[in-house]
């Protein structure tokens, strides 16, 4: 039992640390929230140059092949941006099923391209109508698809999808056309698309339908850990934000932030994000275990919606009306938050799984 | 990172939980419970984890342990703490008591107070509090004059656990310096509680008989020898004290042991696939989980060499809520019967749910308050300015 992080895990934070202040300000940040995608491809391009697009993909691809625990640390340093780049979807939601799915000349030809970043993956799974990631798709499986998908991370800039059918999980290539991704009005963190399919070519991944249940399931846990890991990153800015702003906005001839009720917020923001931290750590490390991770991602996103929700509440209300302004950088933050709160996993959902972790049935 | 134990680890909880459940009788509901037999008891189980080696694991072989690891001692702490505290007071004397004589103790204090602790032989009791400094605790008033060679010792203690066990022992916070200013006029004297002049008068409580009293000294002599640490230099014995006892009590395991109390109840009972008791159950394994984790973070910093008062404090804060929730949402869901205490033959799970709520009123409140503990982490922790 140790919950330090090793020197070669430092040493990726350290590395992620210096990257997000030298090149990823909240004034680039703002800059490519205004592109109608969401991308900017000069930084997806330093990030695939320091390794970290391949980052938890094997080796012989080509990729890293660290873990989820990585990915997570990782992430929750981007979160700290917050980083704009669909690094989640490509390596959780795409190259993860490629890998654990794909036959030998699916992975030989796929995951390099997603190791290098030359290719983007994403993963279309939700439905019109559907109730949230784990209702079974109806769209019709086949070597042509035609159907529609919701809330698509980063379609516009993917070029490979990893489409859920009823057939199991399809690979289209979107740069042969008949695929069109509409963004919908998303919370401007994350991108999310409305993806008409159109006749587009697709090839299924080897296995039965029930193997890619599975491993839909475990790249939705990976993305949740990954995802609540940078929502944790942004939290702590969100900390740091309101700790300046508390230490000088001077109200009644102190600092608002010696006025016990405004600091004992700022110590619960500080108790939330460091268990949120750990709850996150723990779930990303069972993941790259054998064995069932259940109980650790599950208790990470049902504690992670709440505590995220809690944190945001009082930063906003440690900074007053400022933090309301888009002038001020809080909302970057809080954007981020509430997407990966809603995203992935409800808390009720989530609490159920642990429910039936504890031996409830 | 690694969040698991060794496989020598599991083994010994295995071990420790076979011992306690020989050793511990039905009638066990820890020491507050107004049962004569109780001290006596952890008495007995005290001698006999000294006969084991496992009373005082993590000291240090010199002073009769054996050097365990952090981890190996918190496996120990879960246990005890998850059958509600069968050491009984002396758990005080392993926790903090102990490595505080060690820290500031000389050689010969060592040598005359550790060996009964390390054998299980001793009862310690702590005199912080009085009626007018609780919070405030360097406001205190206890006198300690230096006069012909010894301290002579008035004033009163209040709150003050185990003293009617009865103690042999206490570890006395009082005032030798009236003149200086508050954090510097204070000491640490040990006291024999036999000594002429101390009285002793135990306080009823809502969870029962023989946990808190108040403590008088009238004129009480304490040789000089029994001084811990510098003269005046006492409140650098408290905080790191207060240190130790945060990380030292794994109170998160009586929460997890009554957690896995209300999931066998719930099968039992039919009553599992409730969305109610399902997610009420989850939400306490996930505040659990959540508190476990912060505790073993400060231990990890521990155990690198470091003393994490912020940590312990974040630890602390997460360890008291919870147990109020378990509770809280433990007897909801028990129902009615839920209020009925232990020998009533309705009282769902022998009345451990009640207890726990009646022990655990004034857990936001006992060794630093909720808010002091949050003043803390915002002065130290946040580099907020100083509260108003």
């Amino acid at each position: 039992m140790d919950l330090l992080l090793s020197g070669e895990q430092q040493m990726l934070v350290d590395t992620a640390r210096s990257f997000v202040e030298r090149s990823c300000p909240t004034g680039r940040v703002r800059e490519i929230d205004r592109d109608p995608l969401g991308f900017d491809e000069r930084l997806w391009r330093s990030m695939a140059s320091l390794g970290w697009t391949g980052l938890t993909i094997p080796e012989p691809y080509g990729g890293g092949g660290r873990g989820v625990l990585e990915m997570t640390l990782l992430c929750e340093v981007l979160g700290r941006g917050p980083v704009p780049s669909p690094i989640i979807a490509s390596a959780m939601l795409a190259a993860l099923p490629i890998a654990a799915a794909g036959n030998a000349d699916q992975r030989d030809r796929w995951l390099p391209l997603l190791a290098s970043g030359e290719a983007i993956g994403t993963l279309a799974l939700l439905e019109l109508g559907g109730r949230d990631e784990w209702d079974a798709p109806r769209l019709a499986g086949g070597p042509v698809l035609r159907g529609t998908k919701m809330l698509v991370p980063w379609a516009g800039a993917a070029s490979l999808l990893a489409v859920a059918t009823d057939d199991g999980l399809l690979v289209v290539d979107a740069r042969r056309g008949s695929v069109r991704a509409e963004r919908h009005v998303d919370l401007g963190a994350d991108p999310l698309f409305r993806l008409e399919l159109t006749g587009a070519c697709a090839e299924r991944l080897d296995g039965s339908g029930e193997a890619h249940d599975s491993v839909i399931r475990r790249a939705l846990d990976c993305a949740a850990t990954v995802q609540l890991a940078y929502a944790v990153g942004s939290a702590e800015r969100a900390l740091e934000l309101t700790l300046e702003h508390a230490r000088h906005r001077q109200q009644f001839g102190r600092p608002v932030g010696s006025f016990q009720a405004v600091a004992h917020r700022c110590v619960d923001m500080r108790s939330d994000i460091d268990a949120c931290r750990y709850l996150a750590y723990r779930a990303a490390w069972a993941l790259d275990q054998d064995g069932s991770p259940d109980l650790e991602v599950a208790a990470a996103k049902a504690y992670g919606n709440e505590a995220l929700r809690r944190i945001f509440v009082h930063a906003h209300q440690v900074h007053g009306a400022i933090g309301f302004s888009t002038e001020h950088d809080l909302h970057l933050f809080t954007r981020q938050a509430k997407q990966a709160e809603l995203s992935y996993g409800s808390t009720t959902t989530e609490l159920d799984r642990v429910a039936v972790a504890m031996g409830l049935g | 990172m690694d969040f698991s134990f060794t496989a020598g680890e599991e083994a010994f909880r295995a071990e420790l939980r076979a011992f306690l459940d020989e050793a511990l009788p039905l009638w066990w509901r820890g020491i507050f419970s107004g049962d004569e037999r109780a001290i006596p008891l952890t008495r007995d189980i005290c001698a006999s984890l000294a006969d084991r080696g496992w009373l005082t694991m993590a000291w240090p072989e010199e002073h009769g342990g054996s050097d365990a690891g952090v981890w190996k001692q918190t496996v120990l702490r879960e246990e005890m703490w998850a059958h509600e505290e069968p050491r009984g007071p002396q758990y005080m004397n392993l926790n903090y008591i102990g490595p505080l004589i060690m820290r500031f103790g000389t050689a010969s204090q060592q040598q005359r107070f550790l060996p009964p602790m390390a054998h299980g032989e001793v009862i310690w009791c702590q005199g912080f509090s009085e009626p007018d400094a609780g919070s405030d605790l360097a406001s205190l008033r206890t006198r300690a004059l230096r006069e012909e060679g010894r301290f002579l010792v008035s004033g009163q203690k209040i709150w003050t656990s185990y003293a009617d066990a009865p103690a042999d022992w206490c570890l006395l916070l009082a005032r030798t310096d009236p003149g200086a200013p508050k954090h510097r006029g204070i000491s640490v004297l040990l006291v024999d509680m036999r000594s002429p002049g101390i009285v002793v008068r135990p306080i009823p409580t809502m969870a029962g008989p023989h946990e808190l009293n108040e403590v008088f000294f009238d004129d009480v002599a304490v040789p000089l020898d029994c001084l811990l640490g510098n003269q005046d230099g006492g409140w650098e014995v408290v905080v790191t004290g207060l240190t130790f006892e945060r990380a030292g009590i794994a109170r998160y395991a009586r929460a997890g042991r009554i957690i896995e109390m209300l999931v066998q109840w719930a099968r039992q009972s039919g009553r599992a696939a409730e969305p109610l008791v399902r997610h009420g159950l989850a939400e306490l394994r996930v505040r659990y989980e959540a508190a476990r984790l912060l505790n073993y973070r400060a231990l990890s910093l521990q155990a690198a060499g470091q003393v994490p008062t912020v940590e312990a404090s974040i630890a602390r804060i997460h360890n008291g809520q919870l147990e109020q929730l378990v509770s809280q949402v433990g007897l909801e869901l028990l129902g009615p019967t839920a209020q009925l205490g232990a020998g009533d033959p309705l009282a769902p799970l022998d009345g451990a749910v009640r207890r726990h709520w009646e022990r655990n009123i004034p857990t936001t409140v006992a060794a630093g308050t909720l808010e002091i503990q949050k003043n803390l982490v915002a002065l130290h922790g946040l580099g907020l300015p100083r509260p108003t």
